[in-house]
């Protein structure tokens, strides 16, 4: 029973009164000016561990978007990600790829090369040289040096091009005209281990990234995608050297419409919102479900956080109260109020006395951390203590019978039949920190419609969050959004989210930093994206994992 | 992380022991009756992994009576027409601790070993399946197939620490994979194809800059780099085998070709068609002699999927649905009937003197026993086919005294052909086979 004991401790730490929350919930300031975030990098260059990262599904098809131009199609099936500690970025930094995986990537390679030629628009933004007969070397060279050097996020090396160049004439003697040879030169690269993998060496002592590779850091962390040529010549000019090279390159890098994208990724693995396509409810109950509503609500979540960091800059700990959120007509009929427009998604405000708020009230949550045919008040609590609060929650103990009783007449509602993890010694070290959070959202059904009785029993939506009561899921959402352990939570899945790394005890200082940091800047998360981006710790080079 | 070099993952994979493999020699012709090559080989073994999530109900799970006279079980009912194909393996348990539920079980069980100690949700060793892949499989165009039904499952089948063979879940998928353009039917001619001998250029040029790679980086990364060059090696043999005229198979026809797509039905996954048009592919790839190992995973453990007729999920029935889970009794039947689905395709087809089944070795077992407990005593395990009459069928075994499951896994291995001295690693190792189901 180690878990339990271990879990005991966590239990005993986390209700230690909150005093300094008490009374902040009632003047959250509405439109409050953005304090200017302090200057300078931030945290120690404690290194974490590195990893040659493979690219993500998205990474690749992102990467081909930008290579060759949104029109590409990608072959849907890829090597799947793999999420290690909540994360495809941490998974990616030690999974594998698959003998069916390499076989994937051939496919799409040639899928997308052979597209590339089909279309002369598509050709001319990567063939820049008229190809002066079937085996044109030095046109061949031309193609290679620029498209290899976005596809390896660095220049080839003069064997590197050579070979590829080879690939190509020789192709292209083969099968008789320059362009057929292309596709085999575009599968050699999209095919290499520098292209589908993030290899890094650094350079100096400590070491640091190169300038390329902490080029390809930045972009795959802020941008989710390969970096653009601007940011490659400022690593080839030695820009990224200096914090304010860095720096420069971030701004600009922030203020980019791919930084949006950076962002859905980032929200989309941090609450594993890639689950709402496969959202399995049991239509016949919940007659609203359909296979679009999953999409659709992670849709509406990323949209809210969209809206909160690039049009607001709001203190992002607003998600958890604000009343504005974006919604299509479906989503109007669930929450039973008028569609803000005829089709598609629209910002709305929900009304005051509305149960629904922020990210606790969105379909995404109550549906994805809930069951096929019912709600779940420990995995609803299980995805507020570690996703918002970051507290690991060991997996049960064996060998308990887990249980839950049915409805009775004594016991209708799911808060009577949980009490049960409650009484058992073994189930309450973890039960009690999840449960009473998830029991607060129980007036949202396992799909998240609201409802006042489960039964023909009146559901109580009270509770305790580590000191603080709340009445009401709006309540919790307040007690959420002024925990002290949220913010700092934020900070630490943006950091390990960009570094591909869990964090050990050793990026505590860097966390600490970065954590105070974010308070500072008024929690606005473009401010904490651009401090991990340019921390000491993000351009230091550790050991290998 | 434990330091990781080419040569430990591969004595990982092979369980640690001694191996000898007579390759199988696929070219010769066969004898008069078909039994058997010209010189005396048998028909090519084919090894099998059928699993579901969730465990079982031990009590209407085991059969009564043991050795050759024995009634199936409640749950063993819809294997009724395969029974003398099968044995059931009651009694043994996974000897190693029961740290996470759901997957503790099944990393025991699979690769006889704890997981690793710095993550106990990972397999320090390779799976039985690629243990026997690596023997048997390297002479067939795929060296093992992962076929999911569950849409969206996860696999156990693992190379090593965290490397993984994800699933096909898509029959479509599968069947293009296996029959697609690139199928060249046993005993014709290959099609004359320039594009192979360049697409075989373009993989030199991938891994010569793999190798390049490969000199600097750290040593967990060398062996993730070795998974691919791995890959890419079979992709090498693949394009090979495209230029070369496979020998006639007399069982092998180009099955009907699945449906695009199966959607759900009521937001409930249609698994019994999934696993049909998955099983009925499944048996003309091993008739074809496309593969010699296989892993079909019906569902994984902790997977909440609606049943036909479920009132709830099925992990949260195992947890929630007071005793005797009358609901999750009926979802296990819907699980062994789709089961007895596959055993029956692959006993119909007809090779030499015998069938598909018989030649195979097939375990089908889940992630712990009692699903409600996650308990990994009295593991639920059956065999189905003789391996070329290596393996004993027909009977149920119950040990004594909660035997180590490797004994099974190091008996399937020898079933194939393997010489393994032993199979496992720390409190999971055994050097015994389970001689009540050995030939």
């Amino acid at each position: 029973m180690t878990l339990v004991m271990k879990h005991a401790a966590t239990v005993a730490l986390l209700l230690i009164p909150l005093a300094a929350c008490d009374g902040e919930k009632a003047k959250q300031p509405a439109q409050a000016v953005a304090p200017e975030p302090p200057k300078g990098p931030v945290g120690p260059p404690t290194p974490t561990a590195s990893a040659a990262q493979r690219l993500t599904t998205a990474q690749y098809r992102n990467a081909i978007r930008d290579l060759f131009g949104p029109e590409v199609v990608v072959p849907p099936a890829l090597e799947p990600d793999v999420a290690l500690d909540g994360f495809d970025s941490v998974g990616s930094s030690k999974s594998t790829v698959s003998a069916r995986g390499v076989e994937q990537y051939e496919a799409a390679a040639f899928a997308i090369g052979n597209q590339v030629i089909a279309d002369p628009k598509l050709l001319g933004r990567v063939l820049t040289c008229k190809p002066a007969g079937v085996t044109d070397e030095a046109c061949a060279r031309t193609f290679t040096t620029a498209l290899g050097r976005r596809v390896f996020r660095r220049p080839l090396t003069p064997e590197e091009t050579t070979k590829v160049v080879t690939v190509i004439t020789t192709s292209a003697t083969t099968l008789g005209t320059f362009e057929k040879g292309l596709p085999f030169g575009i599968a050699a690269l999209l095919q290499s281990p520098n292209f589908l993998y993030r290899p890094v060496f650094g350079q100096g002592e400590p070491k640091q990234h190169t300038g390329f590779e902490l080029a390809t850091r930045l972009s795959f962390f802020l941008w989710n995608t390969i970096p653009d040529d601007a940011l490659l010549d400022a690593a080839r000019d030695g820009a990224l050297a200096s914090y304010d090279g860095v720096k420069k390159e971030v701004d600009r890098m922030l203020a980019s419409p791919l930084a949006r994208d950076g962002l859905r990724n980032f929200v989309r693995e941090w609450f594993r919102l890639g689950d709402l396509d496969r959202l399995e409810k049991d239509a016949k109950l919940f007659t609203t479900y359909s296979v679009e509503l999953g999409p659709m609500a992670r849709e509406e979540t990323l949209r809210l956080f969209e809206d909160l960091v690039f049009e607001k800059n709001a203190d992002i700990r607003d998600v958890m109260t604000t009343r504005r959120t974006f919604i299509t007509p479906k989503l109007a009929s669930m929450y039973q109020i008028p569609a803000p427009s005829a089709e598609g998604f629209a910002p709305v405000e929900l009304p005051s006395d509305s149960p629904r708020r922020g990210l606790l009230g969105q379909i995404a949550i109550l549906a994805l951390y809930a069951h096929p045919t019912s709600s779940s008040a420990t995995l609803r609590g299980k995805f507020v203590r570690e996703k918002l609060l970051c507290v690991e929650i060991p997996a049960p103990p064996v060998n308990v019978n887990t249980a839950l009783p049915e409805p009775t007449p004594d016991a209708k509602t799911l808060r009577q039949r949980v009490k049960i993890h409650l009484l058992e010694t073994s189930c309450a070290g973890c039960h009690k920190i999840m449960d009473p959070i998830g029991l607060g959202l129980e007036q949202f059904d396992g799909i998240g419609r609201y409802r006042t009785k489960e039964n023909a029993a009146l559901i109580d939506p009270s509770g305790e969050l580590d000191g603080q009561q709340f009445n009401n899921p709006g309540e919790l959402a307040e007690a959420i959004r002024n925990h002290r352990d949220f913010g700092p939570c934020i900070a630490r899945k943006v950091f390990q989210y960009g570094t591909g790394m869990k964090p050990t005890q050793e990026d505590n200082p860097t966390l600490k930093a970065l954590a105070d940091h974010f308070a500072a800047a008024g929690y606005r998360l473009k401010p904490l994206m651009a401090a991990v981006a340019t921390s000491p710790a993000f351009r230091a080079m550790g050991a290998p994992h | 992380m434990k330091k990781l070099n080419r040569r430990s993952v591969l004595r990982g994979m092979l369980g640690g022991g001694l191996v000898t493999i007579g390759l199988p020699i696929f070219d010769a012709l066969l004898n008069d009756t078909a039994t058997a090559f010209a010189d005396g080989d048998a028909l090519p073994k084919r090894f099998g992994i059928f699993f579901w999530g969730n465990g079982v109900l031990p009590e209407i799970w085991t059969p009564k009576a043991t050795g050759t006279m024995w009634e199936l079980s409640p749950t063993l009912q819809p294997l009724a027409e395969m029974k003398a194909k099968l044995s059931v393996i009651s009694g043994m348990k996974v000897p190693i601790a029961n740290a996470v539920p759901h997957l503790s079980g099944p990393i025991g069980l699979l690769s006889g070993a704890p997981a690793l100690a710095a993550d106990k949700e990972a397999f320090a060793r390779a799976s039985i399946d690629q243990v026997i892949a690596e023997a048997i499989g390297g002479d067939s165009r795929f060296k093992s197939l992962e076929i999911g039904v569950q849409p969206g499952v996860k696999t156990l089948s693992f190379n090593g620490p965290r490397s993984n063979n994800p699933a096909e879940t898509s029959p479509h998928a599968l069947f293009q994979r296996v029959f697609g353009p690139e199928f060249v039917m046993p005993g014709d001619m290959a099609k004359p194809n320039p594009t192979l001998a360049l697409r075989k250029s373009v993989l030199d040029a991938v891994t010569d800059d793999a190798k390049r790679l490969h000199l600097n980086l750290g040593a967990t990364d060398k062996a993730r780099l070795d998974q691919h060059l791995t890959g890419i090696r079979a992709l090498e043999l693949r394009l090979k085998k495209l230029q070369e005229n496979p020998p006639s198979l007399a069982a092998c026809k180009v099955p009907a070709a699945p449906k695009e797509a199966y959607p759900d039905v009521e937001g409930r996954p249609p698994l019994d068609e999934i696993s049909r048009a998955m099983a009925d592919i499944l048996a003309m790839t091993l008739a074809c002699d496309q593969t010699r190992v296989f892993s079909f995973w019906f569902t994984h453990g902790v997977s909440n999927t609606l049943f036909k007729g479920a009132t709830s999920g099925h992990h949260q029935l195992t947890h929630d649905e007071p005793s005797p889970q009358p609901e999750v009794a009926k979802i296990l039947l819907q699980i062994m009937t789709e089961l007895n689905y596959l055993l029956k395709a692959f006993d119909a087809v007809a090779e030499g003197s015998s069938t598909l089944l018989d030649h195979c070795g097939i375990l089908a077992t889940s992630d712990c026993s009692y699903g409600r407990q996650h308990l990994l005593d009295d593991y639920p395990l059956i065999v189905a086919g003789t391996a070329n009459a290596n393996l004993k069928t027909g009977i149920h075994y119950r040990s004594p005294a909660q035997e180590n499951t490797s004994k099974l896994i190091l008996t399937l291995a020898r079933a194939m052909g393997m010489t393994l001295d032993s199979f496992g690693d720390s409190e999971g190792k055994t050097n015994q086979s389970l001689t009540a189901i050995e030939v």
